[in-house]
């Protein structure tokens, strides 16, 4: 096989291979089929571009991000203040308590919140059990879900931590993964390859001589 | 005759005799799968239909049509396309047409005794790997194996230097799909369970799928478009393309069926990126044969392979678009679990891969045959009620399946679902029994073809004479 890479992205293989190629291409016949060598269209081209932009960032861990214990301990904090008591229509109470969080929230936190927001009857309900693990929970409240009225530790496997002399996973939600990254180097890998394999054959404006495409 | 045939020698074996077998004998599949179908689909249209006997239960009977289109319908044919497109693909003859008839014979034994024990009740337990172990053993050594060694000695002892593109698919793809249901097997050979027996079950599932049921009917449009249309393949250089991004897409996803299940977070999100880059292969794919078509896009509307053919193509745009798009955690959230499953997944076996199929079928039966189909009405009449059909089917499912989402997203009571996709369910048993009507008459005329169809002469092709009387 004869390389060359004065011009990579025009074609590797050298001038003879790539005649001995286009000649090949003529002359055999594959049950009566031969084949063009066409490029892909460039609007294609930019599509296939668009695709894998829009695979990572449609796919990006940080979308399926669950609501955690954490994310709620504001309202669990202030749900007896004064003030709220003083109201008496659920909604206003949620409500309230709503801008009191949100004005102090990051972006992150107020996010979370949108995505997963609380009625004031799913806080009487979720309130006791982060009182529980905020009293005596084993470990941060940032690494319990809150699924329905049930407040459960992650199955999230993460790093290695140290907590009360033992060394367990984190259970934190990632906003990226390993297997995300997996998939960076994977894909990149791809489109090398390809390039590799599709700039091996004779540059796009050689067309063999079969007819009618 | 064909017992008289596997015991002959093979040199007495008629050229096309296993193409034959293999045709008739998917079309027969068809008929019975589909037919099947819409038994299946009347009972979940009409719930007091045929009850009070075990073996007519929808339990019993699901997986005894899945399975009867899966392994007798889509993998005949494509054992049928290989019989014929390998050979003729590379000059030369089928390596052994006593091999492909002795498969053809096995397969079928295999998969009436397969379909029979399901029926019973005899079953793994775990979806599209049904069978119980010694029924995939015969898949394995009766039915992949001995596919795969014909096709490729077949490619081995060819006449041309290069190898084209349908074949490259017809090889690699019998290769990967043997190591995919021997692996898949395994939870029930090793007593695998809980979420390893999920895991494997839908890797199993993914890859039938993702390497065999739409990649090689992909490989037949390869072969069907420029055979008919006369235009050389667009381009050898998006074949590479779509093959080797196939391999490297489509073959890593699994867990994206298993969003919403404990696996490692990491491993989800690494199967959907590769789940949305499966349309790099269908774009690569789509391109290719409709810039093929270039010209010659009259035969769309006056030749049936051609509209067979082109149809599944454009099948495979949606069916690319849901697929990539509904394992996302985002969509997944909502469809998972409901009938948009079911519309999607009918969308590729009956839809995109359905429909390239039944263009080679009546391609390669005609031309083996060398008869002219019998009647150019009746096949026009199969197309339209299969495409009509399987639009009312498709559709119907997927607003089912979109309304089940919301009920289960809002907590909506189970039967007040049930009541709100009644209509679906019967528009979705008028589409499945148009099918199964479409496929009847199919038979009927490629019987008739085989009996009464006018002789083609030397030198012609079946399509070139369609309008000849």
């Amino acid at each position: 096989m004869g390389w060359k890479f004065d011009q990579p992205l025009y074609c590797l293989s050298d001038d003879k291979e790539q005649k001995e190629m286009i000649e090949h291409w003529e002359k055999e016949k594959h049950g009566g089929l031969s084949e063009g060598n066409n490029r892909l269209p460039m609007p294609l081209v930019l599509i296939m571009a668009l695709i894998i932009l829009t695979a990572f960032m449609i796919t990006m861990p940080i979308w399926g991000q669950r609501p955690t214990a954490d994310n709620f301990k504001e309202f669990v904090a202030n749900m007896n203040s004064p003030e709220v008591q003083q109201i008496a229509d659920p909604e206003k109470k949620i409500e309230y308590l709503y801008n009191l969080v949100y004005s102090g929230a990051d972006s992150r936190l107020q996010g979370a919140l949108e995505r997963h927001p609380i009625t004031w009857d799913d806080l009487l309900n979720i309130a006791p059990g982060i009182r529980e693990i905020q009293n005596g929970g084993l470990y941060p409240l940032s690494w319990y879900n809150v699924i329905g009225d049930r407040i459960v530790l992650a199955n999230f496997e993460g790093n290695y931590v140290e907590i009360g002399g033992k060394l367990v996973r984190e259970r934190l939600q990632p906003w990226w993964d390993k297997g995300y990254t997996i998939d960076v180097f994977y894909v990149t890998y791809f489109i090398i390859t390809m390039i590799i394999v599709i700039k091996q054959l004779p540059h796009f404006t050689r067309k063999p001589d079969i007819g009618r495409i | 005759m064909l017992l008289k045939l596997l015991f002959a020698k093979n040199e007495d074996i008629p050229v096309g005799s296993a193409t034959i077998f293999f045709g008739y004998s998917s079309i027969f599949w068809f008929v019975v799968g589909t037919g099947l179908g819409s038994f299946n689909a009347a009972k979940l249209a009409f719930p007091d239909w045929v009850t009070g006997t075990e073996l007519f239960a929808f339990g019993h009977m699901r997986q005894v049509h899945v399975l009867a289109v899966i392994l007798g319908w889509i993998s005949m044919a494509f054992a049928m396309t290989m019989m014929y497109m390998t050979p003729s693909l590379g000059n030369t003859k089928l390596w052994s047409e006593k091999l492909g008839l002795w498969n053809v014979f096995l397969w079928n034994i295999g998969l009436s005794l397969g379909l029979l024990l399901l029926w019973m009740g005899i079953t793994s337990g775990r979806e599209y790997s049904d069978l119980i172990w010694p029924i995939d053993l015969v898949v394995i050594f009766g039915v992949l194996l001995p596919l795969g060694i014909n096709v490729w000695m077949t490619i081995a002892h060819r006449k041309t230097q290069g190898i084209y593109i349908t074949n490259w698919f017809f090889g690699s793809m019998i290769f990967l799909t043997i190591i995919t249901v021997t692996i898949g097997q395994s939870p029930e050979l090793f007593n695998l369970t809980g979420l390893t027996e999920a895991y494997l079950t839908f890797w199993h599932a993914h890859n039938l799928l993702g390497l065999w049921i739409t990649p090689v009917a992909a490989a037949i449009a390869y072969y069907t478009i420029p055979k008919i249309t006369g235009n050389p393949l667009y381009s050898h250089r998006i074949g590479h393309l779509h093959f080797w991004s196939i391999i490297a897409f489509y073959s890593t996803p699994a867990s994206h069926h298993l969003m919403s299940a404990p696996l490692p977070e990491w491993l989800k999100s690494f199967a959907s990126v590769e789940g949305v880059l499966i349309l790099i292969p269908a774009v690569a794919f789509i391109a290719n044969i409709l810039l093929t078509m270039k010209g010659k896009w009259s035969l769309f509307v006056e030749n049936v392979e051609i509209k067979f053919s082109v149809t599944g193509v454009l099948l495979a745009i949606p069916l690319n678009m849901q697929g990539g798009f509904q394992q996302t955690r985002a969509i997944n959230w909502y469809v998972h679990g409901t009938g948009w499953i079911v519309a999607h997944a009918h969308l590729a076996l009956l839809g995109m891969s359905t429909f390239l199929e039944i263009a080679a079928v009546y391609f390669g039966l005609q031309a083996m045959l060398r008869r002219k189909l019998y009647s150019l009405a009746l096949a026009n009449l199969h197309y339209w009620f299969v495409i009509v059909g399987f639009c009312i089917y498709w559709i119907s499912m997927t607003i089912a399946g979109l309304i089940q989402g919301a009920g289960k997203i809002y907590e909506v009571p189970y039967i007040d679902v049930v009541i709100a996709e009644h209509p679906y369910m019967i528009a979705r048993w008028i589409g499945g029994t148009m099918v199964f009507t479409g496929n009847t008459i199919w038979l009927y005329n490629m019987w008739m073809t085989a009996r009464e169809g006018t002789i083609i002469p030397d030198g012609r092709y079946a399509h070139e004479m369609a309008y000849e009387r």
